[in-house]
């Protein structure tokens, strides 16, 4: 069978969204290339354009149109649900310390409040960011993965992307720490070639996790690579060694 | 939708008209909602799913000169698309991901017809019909991909069949439909 066989005879498949994971992106990024599979899947779906129909409707709940319209039309800022519970306790700390009559007590309260304050603003940052490290994580549509032998040592790059929202988390383990006149360094590769993507700072007991977006106007991102470059110089190619290199 | 009242709506809707945002809700949600929560078999999560579709289309909605008809089509692919996602995402966070009974693999069950209630409503009966028309086991294979998100492997160890058999079904029940579908391409909804 030719390899275009293949697409062809897998554009139901695609259709009906039954492709494996690997299989989906593959088709994609055939679809990105093929005039004709790409016509021919644009036709199907409008054929079965109707279908999701099958279910029967369900009588929305109550004041969900309102509800849409205004969340739609009207987007608020997120709100911080722990500002009000928090701004209550503290008008009643205060009351309850002037009662009291203590200046001195409403000043190590206010402290407190201010440390408690800071503490939950730096809860919600971290959880944040973790939220958004395990949705690059979880959702990652491709996984790739290459082992690294360095100074006795066999460590790894591991590639998360997710191309819903275009970000890749990179995973660096198992290495020694990087002489102090090198720096290891993670590329992307691109149509146009290898584009600088972060430095990445480990040793064998402290792996690198970033988080990064794709290079600005690079078209197209076939992968990524780890080298480790003279600390000294530009970073504008890879002139060091390569240490992994992956593609999809 | 009439193509009039489509390029209308489009029009409204590329412009910040809030009311045929209003318009579109009130057309669309019956059937949207019906699509995610038998998908997700969550009413809340469904009406987020709903939400999020509705968002895409107030920031994405062609203008009438800019892309070809079928908005009603548009928002239930994005629904289900997100939908999937979301199970998709449960069964990468937790293999429990079976909280879609195996009796929900069957063809909608026919509801009482209320065409007034629902405008589209003949649509939707000649989808079942064209569904129910399908034997049973292309029907489930198409129920288990196109609206649970399962893939081929994953049907096949779950129904116990050679990945082969459950391509094979899948085409078929998909073939059929097609042939069956096509007419519905230019009703009004």
């Amino acid at each position: 069978m030719r390899a275009h066989d293949w697409f062809i005879e897998h554009r139901p498949d695609f259709v009906a969204g039954a492709l494996e994971p690997g299989d989906e992106a593959l088709f994609r990024d055939h679809l990105a290339r093929c005039a004709d599979c790409r016509a021919a899947a644009e036709t199907l779906t409008a054929d079965l354009a109707w279908l999701p129909l099958a279910a029967a409707p369900v009588a929305p709940r109550p004041g969900f149109a309102q509800r849409v319209v205004r969340e739609v039309a009207h987007p608020q800022p997120r709100r911080r649900p722990w500002i009000w519970p928090l701004a209550t306790a503290a008008s009643l700390l205060l009351a309850l310390a002037v009662w009291r009559a203590d200046a001195a007590r409403i000043a190590a309260l206010e402290e407190e409040l201010a440390a408690s304050a800071a503490a939950l603003a730096a809860s919600e940052a971290t959880l944040v960011a973790t939220r958004d490290t395990l949705q690059v994580a979880f959702g990652a549509d491709r996984v790739l993965q290459a082992s690294i032998e360095l100074g006795g040592m066999r460590g790894g790059l591991l590639i998360l992307a997710d191309e819903t929202t275009h970000r890749w988390k990179v995973v660096v383990h198992g290495i020694p720490a990087a002489p102090a006149d090198q720096r290891y360094t993670f590329w992307f590769i691109t149509g146009d070639g290898m584009v600088h993507g972060a430095e990445v700072i480990c040793d064998e007991r402290n792996p690198a996790v970033l988080m990064l977006d794709m290079p600005a106007g690079a078209q197209l991102i076939k992968g990524g690579a780890l080298t480790i470059e003279p600390r000294a110089g530009d970073l504008s190619v890879p002139r060091g060694t390569e240490l992994a290199h992956l593609e999809m | 939708m009439s193509e009039a009242r489509e390029d209308a709506l489009r029009t409204r809707l590329a412009a910040r008209d809030e009311r045929a945002l209003a318009e579109l809700v009130e057309l669309a949600s019956p059937w949207l909602l019906g699509l995610t929560q038998s998908m997700l078999q969550d009413a809340d999560e469904a009406e987020e799913v709903v939400l999020e579709t509705f968002r895409v289309a107030w920031e994405r909605v062609p203008a009438p000169e800019e892309g070809p008809r079928g908005l009603i089509p548009w928002l239930l692919r994005i629904a289900r698309h997100r939908a999937i996602d979301r199970l998709r995402a449960r069964k990468r966070r937790s293999r429990l991901g079976d909280r879609l009974a195996a009796a929900q693999v069957t063809a909608t069950p026919a509801v009482e017809p209320d065409e007034a209630a629902h405008p589209g409503w003949h649509v939707h009966a000649a989808v079942h019909r064209a569904l129910t028309e399908l034997p049973d086991d292309q029907r489930q294979a198409l129920r288990l991909a196109y609206f649970e998100g399962h893939t081929h492997s994953e049907i096949a160890e779950r129904l116990d069949i050679p990945l082969g058999t459950v391509k094979t079904r899948l085409r078929l029940a998909l073939g059929r439909l097609r042939t069956s579908l096509a007419s519905l391409k230019d009703w009004v909804v």
